[in-house]
């Protein structure tokens, strides 16, 4: 088990969020949106070098700029 | 039941669902945030009219964006029992779409669940258990496919069903745990193999193929936009001109002895003793070819391209693809929606701006949008009159154009104070809307470019006439004349149609079509009218949207950049 952020995570691989960092009002729009503790994600692309990374919650598929995405810890096998 | 609230995540198809209760035609498109105006309509219950209002999509009732704010104060407006909330879901998405509906009904509101777009659910092998849904909810839900209209009488009929159902409070984190026992419930997946549309959805975003496939897209469909418009002129308007029009027009004025102030006034100068749609500049000939022959058609085939990549659902995609080079600008991936849409018409482009966040983005992409995007009419008479000195010119306006953007975007984004908010954003999935919805939207589309058009092109037309009957221009002309030739080096009748700019773009460039321009000249007078003052109705809507003070510091911008590009570009170009 390792813990790393979205943004480092490796396209096409899967892991649990364990960790919003960032303000009340980024943790409620992650949460809003269906990113919230203990849910599963894949990570589909990384757009550039500090471009969006686009991921899929559930049956969502989710587009998030690289500084959301590195306050995004995932945990992945 | 006083009012009726639509309320749900963007992009569950609000806006159809709104056109099918209350027959108000809306646009509806394939990616979150395209309903930024509040839409009203009635809904005939019986003997009662009951106003049905069309909120913006929001993931939750703790607002966190401009939009969803709206949205959700506009909910608590009305005390709960005198209205009800018709809750739409999306019902490819069950999981994310519930975390409102819970909450809605946690908050005691009386809620009617809609599950839309249960065609597309059955597609993608999605099915669920309706009836075990309402017990669990305690609320009547019903599927429904308001594109093609599938439930929409039972929604209606259902509506008096609508009571709160009694709920308990519980964290975020415990409504998630929550919806998903619910789902396990209710929602059975079937186990397929990834469909071409599927392959395609994710190949579009993939940091290799995505930009591959969107340099394919942006490359068809100009070409296709020029195709279909230039079909349109040399098949259609252009024989009607000139067999039908012209002939009939003729034979009405064969009898005009007088060629006085009404001659001038609705057919114009007669150039070689005949009628030219092109230079005659009269009420009658020049504004209807104009509008009709040489701006009509590119509309026309503009939208019903942008048509179909925003109900398919490709825009967003580009926004993600976008973001790098819009970061630099200021601006997130997003802001390449309001752009799209001003190159059809500044004015819903500048309007649909409210999907960005702060105002400083706001303030980015409106001041770039009416400096640097021409709309359609105006690109169709740079197409029209530029086209025949060749591709080097017409490209020549964009390139320019395109430089003038990346150099305004990196300076405001360096001088002006605040940061860049982040993209966030939901993907949709690919969509193929059904070919009379692509047509729907089109003559919605075409209408209120008629609607809005015409009128002012052909009282512009008069106004000039006028003006140039009474040569009540000569002295403006005579006041400017050394500014226009001395910088620009335009012919002083050239300021009329700058003038003109103002009031509508094609119009301005029609203007500049008797005038025997040169390649270079017309070159720098059409780029000049594309930087320089939007017309009125852009003013108008910038006005509306970002307030006087900063409508003031972006017409600055404009003067001072269309004095400085017209003047480089008559110095740098020989001839």
């Amino acid at each position: 088990m390792k813990k790393v952020s979205l943004a480092q995570m490796k396209a096409n691989q899967k892991g649990k969020v364990i960790e919003l960092l960032g303000g009340a009002g980024l943790q409620n729009k992650l949460m809003n949106m269906g990113v919230y503790n203990g849910k599963e994600v894949t990570k589909l692309s990384h757009i550039g070098l500090r471009g969006p990374v686009v991921i899929k919650s559930g049956r969502s598929i989710l587009a998030l700029g690289h500084g959301i995405a590195t306050k995004v810890i995932i945990e992945v096998e | 039941m006083k009012k009726i609230y639509l309320i749900g995540n963007p992009n569950v198809g609000k806006s159809v669902v709104f056109s099918r209760l209350t027959g108000v035609q809306v646009i509806s498109s394939n990616y979150p945030g395209t309903t930024v105006e509040i839409s009203k309509g009635y809904l005939k219950l019986g003997e009662e009219r009951i106003e049905v209002v069309d909120l913006p999509g929001t993931y939750s009732l703790e607002p966190t964006s401009r939009s969803e704010e709206v949205a959700v104060s506009l909910l608590k407006e009305y005390p709960k029992h005198e209205i009800v909330v018709i809750n739409i879901l999306d019902s490819t998405n069950l999981e994310r779409n519930l975390f409102l509906t819970l909450q809605l009904i946690e908050e005691g509101f009386p809620v009617v669940v809609c599950l839309n777009m249960c065609d597309d659910a059955g597609h993608r092998g999605v099915h669920i258990d309706i009836e075990k849904l309402e017990k669990i909810l305690n609320t009547p839900a019903i599927p429904t496919c308001a594109v093609t209209g599938v439930g929409i009488k039972l929604l209606i009929e259902r509506l008096k069903e609508a009571a709160p159902a009694s709920r308990n409070k519980l964290s975020n984190e415990e409504l998630w745990k929550e919806i998903g026992r619910i789902i396990e419930q209710v929602q059975r997946l079937e186990h397929r193999h990834h469909s071409f549309r599927e392959l395609l959805e994710d190949a579009s975003v993939r940091s290799l193929s995505g930009p591959l496939i969107a340099t394919g897209v942006i490359y068809v469909s100009f070409k296709i936009v020029r195709f279909i418009g230039e079909l349109i002129i040399n098949k259609i308007t252009d024989p009607i001109f000139s067999n039908i029009y012209q002939p009939l027009l003729e034979r009405l004025t064969l009898h005009w002895q007088e060629k006085g102030f009404w001659f001038h006034l609705l057919i114009g100068d007669l150039i070689n003793g005949k009628i030219d749609f092109k230079q005659s500049l009269g009420v009658l000939t020049t504004a209807p070819y104009i509008e009709f022959g040489m701006v009509l058609p590119y509309v026309i085939s503009f939208y019903f391209i942008l048509n179909i990549l925003e109900d398919i659902g490709y825009l967003p995609r580009l926004a993600i693809l976008l973001d790098n080079v819009l970061h630099r600008l200021g601006l997130h991936g997003y802001a390449i929606i309001p752009v799209l849409l001003g190159f059809g018409c500044n004015v819903p482009g500048i309007l649909s701006t409210r999907v960005l966040e702060s105002k400083r983005e706001r303030f980015i992409a409106s001041t770039i949008i009416s400096i640097g995007v021409p709309c359609v009419p105006l690109q169709a008479m740079i197409f029209g009159l530029l086209g025949k000195f060749g591709g080097f010119y017409v490209s020549g306006v964009y390139m320019v154009l395109f430089s003038l953007v990346l150099i305004l975007g990196l300076i405001l984004n360096h001088t002006l104070t605040g940061y860049s908010p982040e993209f966030f954003l939901e993907i949709p999935p690919y969509r193929f809307p059904p070919l009379f919805m692509l047509l729907k939207k089109l003559y919605f589309r075409i209408k209120g470019f008629l609607i809005e058009a015409v009128p002012i092109v052909l009282l512009g037309v008069m106004f000039i006439n006028i003006l140039l009957y009474f040569k009540l221009f000569d002295i403006v002309t005579g006041i400017f004349a050394p500014i226009i030739k001395g910088v620009f080096g335009l012919p002083k009748e050239a300021i009329v149609a700058l003038a003109i700019g103002f009031l509508r773009k094609d119009v301005a460039v029609g203007m500049l079509m008797p005038l025997g321009l040169s390649a270079k000249q017309l070159f720098i007078a059409a780029t000049l009218l594309a930087i320089s003052f939007p017309c009125i109705a852009t003013f108008i809507v910038l006005w509306k949207e970002l307030g006087m003070k900063s409508v003031i510091k972006s017409t600055l911008i404009m003067i001072t950049i269309s004095i400085i590009v017209g003047a480089t570009l008559n110095f740098l170009i020989l001839h």
